[in-house]
């Protein structure tokens, strides 16, 4: 198989990523302190500075030692940070002076080392994570007991846990990776003549660490990761170059339970996964009960763990635990799924009802990695806990149950002579099981059992019964208890479990309803923000570029907006919860595009709240990957509505600009001509001419005015705040009117005006529709033949008020029809005359299409002329009942 | 003045900025034989009325100095002198607003002389019979007396309510002119229903179903959407 495209196209991507924008990291990987990690590192930068390299310590440890201090010597030192803590001066990597220098390799020793508290970053491996993100290289140093993945390993093999760890995901940033090594006898002749330097509270237990066969064994491991992290790049280089012949990666799947063994089971599963080249995930399943809050912890770590190590998280609900493992890995295309050796239950086993046995047979085409990890080792040798015995609640059930059962009994057998009351008895242990859990049904069988022997069963009133019939009625009982009780908790389990899972997909259903009404930004974050704070139960503030949206009143300390700015530049989660910044009340979050940061959320909880729970945790991430792309559609549509509205507007200014010179000078021409005419030669000319002159005059005038007026009304439309003032008005009455100004002009027109009887009145703004109602007849005026009439017919259609008015004129080609009304094709031929339309219909349309209504051209009736029709959404009156009442 | 008024030309002043404007209005008026004074801006004007007084004034909505609407409302503090404003046709809002400030009707730039003849007439006939206007309506088959509370169409008697009667006698007493729809409001149904423009508009429809009129050819109550009604001159 070739490798699949995704693949090439993310290593490829990664591979530029790394290159162009960030920095990238070479480690210098040690088994054991002492080997000379921090030597070779500055040995390598003063090779790099000979070549002409610009390589600055940022922080290198001498530890006093004469050969290590000689070299740093001649390397240029930004200088650190003096920090007090606890009375102590002490001295840290100055980050903020790093990244102002900003040269293009830094030395940093000591990758796992531990911020004093107070610091930007708990850890230093942060530190470096900046620096990369920023753009620098980073040479740094660190033993191999201090990788994250390999913890457990080295805990095996040494006995001693290490607490600073440094997660993998850092060496997906790695350029180079240099193993520094020296066999153990030397390394512990080195230790003899004090060359080690070691930190004094740790050193006895460091000397314990240093024994020949954990030496070995530790030397060992770090040749095998070099060489790992060298094949991984080696293979991802491949990939990049097209190279076939590394098999389709299949999914490792971790299941863990957060019964003890969790964290153990997810490094185990990243070197599992890793060994493989495969992507891997961690799930748990909850079967719809809350976990305990020690189980849930245990369960949060394993998570936060696993993310750390570059792991998905998945919390499945469902009541089965294989089966849902089984579809889940199904669905990831999953080949191996790790689980933990699970709890030895005798008659579980012997029912085949185990985890791992059902695993076994249904899963079949699974590589199933079972672990035995330590603590199940224990566990397992401890014994399984005692059985849960019935609560309080339970017993109370039960009772109240035993009791209303021989009442009932009682009563039917006095009132109705019923002899077997064994039935009554049943029920009410089913009501039980049904409605509670199994141990309430236990305790009920048992009670029943004694009330029905002891009141019903001759001989009355003793807990004697004949052999046969005590052993067939209590096993009678009790098997109802357990199978109704089982039947009725899996119900239960599933129904809870469905909840939970609908929850979110409500949630984030309603989410996405809000956002798909949002039309701008401003309303996208509303929405967003008004989603989160109801679903989460916290404050939200949000941020996409300058568009800000929080409760009011809501400020942000100065540690809040050093957060944000955080999260912003470098795309990672800030603020509470985390390891940056964590003094802020505010968990922010970063709004990400597939390039960018675009925006930061925050979510302030209430202050006694605890750490979001994986669960709650990916619904944030759900809902702000929600938030994030509805505010990216958002920005992009104002984007293009913006460089479309700058081009029409462009458009239309040079349209605007050729028009008002013609439109406005032919008239005046007219106009200045005609009048010097008269003012000249008005002895020397007829009677007859000086009228036809000052005709002229009069109606060029009249000309210009109703161009200037379209002019007018456009600009009037063209901004936005076109603001209706709506009043009643009678269709009569707009016709009127328009038909009135028309006379005043064109005293020759022939109007037939035909208007269906029983026109509601229109709830618009009047002088807009006269306005446009007069432009479009005397559109139809200025081409209609002489003598010829222009009808003005209006109405009732359908809830609209529908006004056509046809003319007989010389029509419109079908093709052209719908242009008419396009704002540039009207002002670039301009109001010449009779051949164009001018802007009025233009400026009809916007008028008609403020108020919700449109207009269109048509071919006239009959086949002559044209046919504009305008169609008005109808608003009733609501309230005229009392108007002429006297 | 009203003395006078049958020797002495009606005297009017018109204040216009535009020195073109005001030599169109001077001569055209005085060519229909009106005494004209000119003022070129509001300060100039109110001083004029002041000291010459006039029997009309015409007044543009766009002055220099104190725009229409001040000066309009600084006369309107001493003086019941009919004025005309000259507007721009967008401004509905405005005219409306000038009438209810007390002008007492107004002509569109640009304008024909006829028009703003017709209006000036009006205005100094309505002048010379009562302040409260024309009491008689007749034009030949509507004839409306105010004094007798008689409405008749061709001879025959128009049965009109209450409203509809307040409503045409309003127009009556302006005939000629805008009446603006809060004023018919306020006049007809009180100081409380002036939003309440829908009652007009069912109201007007009555009146002119009565009165056989059609709004989308008038003949005697024609509609200035979003100014007013106005009452047809015979």
């Amino acid at each position: 198989m070739t490798p699949d495209r995704d693949a090439q196209a993310d290593a490829l991507l990664a591979d530029q990523r790394r290159g162009e924008e960030r920095g990238r990291l070479t480690v210098f990987l040690g088994a054991a302190p002492g080997v000379g990690k921090t030597y070779a590192m500055l040995s390598r930068a003063r090779e790099l500075r000979r070549q002409g390299q610009d390589a600055a310590v940022a922080i290198v440890e001498t530890h006093g030692r004469g050969e290590t201090a000689a070299l740093v010597e001649g390397l240029e030192i930004v200088p650190r940070r003096r920090v007090e803590y606890q009375g102590r001066m002490l001295e840290e990597l100055d980050l903020d002076a790093v990244l102002a220098r900003r040269p293009r390799i830094a030395l940093v020793d000591e990758l796992a080392h531990r911020n004093v508290p107070g610091s930007r970053h708990e850890r230093r491996w942060q530190d470096v994570m900046e620096l990369l993100d920023a753009g620098i290289d980073v040479h740094t140093t660190v033993n191999i007991q201090h990788l994250e993945s390999l913890n457990d390993v080295v805990h095996r093999i040494t006995g001693i846990r290490v607490g600073e760890t440094v997660p993998d995901i850092v060496f997906d940033r790695l350029r180079d990776i240099r193993l520094v090594d020296l066999p153990p006898r030397e390394l512990i002749e080195r230790l003899h003549q004090g060359k080690v330097y070691l930190p004094e509270q740790a050193e006895r237990a460091l000397h314990a660490f240093f024994s020949p066969s954990n030496l070995a064994a530790l030397r060992e491991l770090a040749m095998q990761t070099a060489t790992d992290l060298v094949d991984d790049d080696v293979r991802e280089a491949h990939t990049a170059r097209g190279v076939p012949g590394i098999a389709l990666r299949r999914r490792v799947v971790v299941a863990i339970d957060g019964l003890g063994s969790s964290e153990y089971l997810v490094r185990a599963g990243r070197r599992i996964a890793e060994r493989r080249d495969a992507p891997w995930s961690v799930v748990t399943v909850q079967s719809g009960r809350p976990a305990e809050a020690t189980r849930q912890a245990e369960l949060d770590r394993a998570f936060a763990l696993a993310r750390n190590l570059g792991a998905d998280t998945t919390v499945l609900h469902a009541a089965h635990v294989a089966d849902a493992l089984l579809d889940h890995a199904e669905r990831d295309g999953a080949s191996t799924l790790v689980v933990g050796r699970t709890r030895e239950r005798p008659f579980a086993r012997m029912f085949n009802r185990t985890l791992t046995q059902r695993l076994l047979q249904r899963g079949a085409h699974y590589e199933l990695v079972i672990i035995s990890s330590p603590h199940a080792r224990a566990r397992s040798r401890r014994g399984a806990p005692p059985p849960a015995w019935p609560g309080r609640r339970d017993a109370l059930w039960a009772a109240l149950a035993t009791f209303a059962a021989t009442t009932a009994s009682w009563s039917a057998q006095r009132g109705f002579g019923l002899d077997d009351v064994s039935m009554i008895f049943l029920v009410a242990v089913v009501l039980v099981a049904a409605r509670t859990g199994m141990a309430a049904a236990v305790a009920t069988a048992v009670l029943c059992f004694g009330s029905y022997t002891y009141f019903f069963i001759d001989p009355r009133f003793t807990f004697q019964i004949g052999a046969h019939r005590g052993v067939v009625t209590v096993l009678l009982f009790l098997a109802t208890a357990l199978v109704a009780g089982r039947l009725a908790s899996r119900l239960r389990q599933q129904v809870l479990a469905l909840k939970a899972a609908n929850a979110h997909a409500t949630v984030l259903q309603a989410l996405g309803q809000r956002l798909g009404t949002a039309a701008d930004l401003g309303q996208v974050l509303q929405a967003g923000r008004a989603s989160l704070e109801r679903h989460l139960d916290a404050d939200a503030w949000l941020r996409v570029a300058d568009t800000e949206d929080h409760a009011e009143g809501t400020t942000l300390d100065a540690i809040d907006i050093a957060a944000v700015d955080w999260v912003r530049t470098h795309g990672q989660p800030a603020g509470r919860f985390t390891d940056t910044l964590s003094a802020s009340a505010w968990w922010f979050l970063p709004l990400r595009d597939e390039r960018s940061v675009i925006g930061v959320v925050g979510l302030r909880f209430a202050p006694e709240a605890g750490r979001p729970v994986p669960e709650q945790h990916r619904l944030v991430e759900a809902m702000i990957d929600d938030v994030s792309q509805a505010a990216q559609r958002a920005r992009l549509v104002a984007d293009l509505e913006r460089a479309r509205v700058g081009n029409e507007t462009e458009r239309l200014r040079s349209a605007l600009l050729s028009s008002v010179s013609h439109d406005l000078r032919s008239p005046l021409a007219a106009m200045v001509g005609s009048a010097s005419s008269l003012a000249g030669y008005a002895d020397a000319m007829g009677a007859e001419d000086r009228k036809a002159l000052l005709d002229t005059i009069l109606q060029e005038g009249d000309r210009l005015d109703r161009y200037i007026q379209n002019l007018l009304d456009m600009t009037r439309l063209g901004h936005e705040g076109l603001s209706l003032r709506r009043d009643w008005i009678g269709v009569d009455e707009l016709v009127g009117s328009a038909v009135r100004r028309l006379h005043r002009y064109m005293p020759d027109s022939v109007l037939g005006i035909d208007l269906a009887p029983g026109l509601p009145p229109l709830w618009v703004h009047p002088a807009l529709v006269e306005q446009a109602l007069f432009n479009v007849i005397e559109n139809a005026a200025k081409f209609s033949p002489p003598g010829e009439p222009v009808d003005v017919r209006a109405r009732l259609d359908d809830g609209s008020l529908v006004l056509e008015v046809a003319d007989r004129g010389p029509g419109i080609p079908s093709d052209e029809r719908h242009r008419i009304f396009d704002m540039f094709y009207t002002v670039e031929r301009g109001d010449r005359g009779r051949k164009g339309t001018g802007l009025g219909l233009t400026i009809a349309q916007g008028m008609i299409g403020a108020h919700g209504g449109s207009v269109q051209a048509l071919a006239g009736r009959d086949g002559r002329g044209t046919l504009i029709r305008m169609t008005l959404p109808l608003m009733r009156p609501d309230t005229a009942s009392h108007a002429t009442e006297d | 003045m009203s003395n006078d008024a049958a020797s002495a030309p009606p005297r009017i002043l018109v204040i216009d900025d535009e020195p073109q404007l005001r030599r169109l209005l001077d001569i055209s008026l005085r060519a229909q034989g009106y005494d004209v004074v000119s003022a070129e801006n509001g300060r100039e004007g109110l001083e004029r009325l002041a000291r010459h007084g006039a029997d009309l004034v015409v007044l543009d909505i766009g002055l220099p100095d104190l725009d229409g609407h001040h000066v309009l409302a600084r006369l309107r503090e001493w003086s019941q002198v009919p004025v005309i404003m000259l507007t721009v046709r967008a401004g509905e809002a405005e005219k409306v607003a000038a009438l209810d400030a007390g002008a007492n009707d107004y002509v569109t730039k640009p304008f024909g002389t006829q028009e703003l003849m017709a209006r000036v007439r009006v205005l100094l006939r309505q002048k010379a019979q009562t302040t409260t206007g024309d009491t008689l309506h007749d034009d030949g088959r509507l004839r409306v007396d105010l004094d007798k509370r008689e409405v008749t169409l061709d001879g025959q008697a128009v049965v009109l309510t209450r409203k509809e009667y307040a409503l045409l006698a309003l127009l009556v007493r302006h005939a000629g002119r805008v009446v603006t729809l809060p004023q018919i409001l306020r006049e007809v149904w009180g100081a409380t229903h002036v939003e309440d423009t829908h009652y007009v508009r069912i109201l007007v429809a009555k009146l002119r179903q009565k009165l056989g009129d059609d709004a989308a050819m008038p003949t005697y109550i024609a509609t200035e959407p979003g100014v007013g009604l106005r009452l047809l001159a015979p």
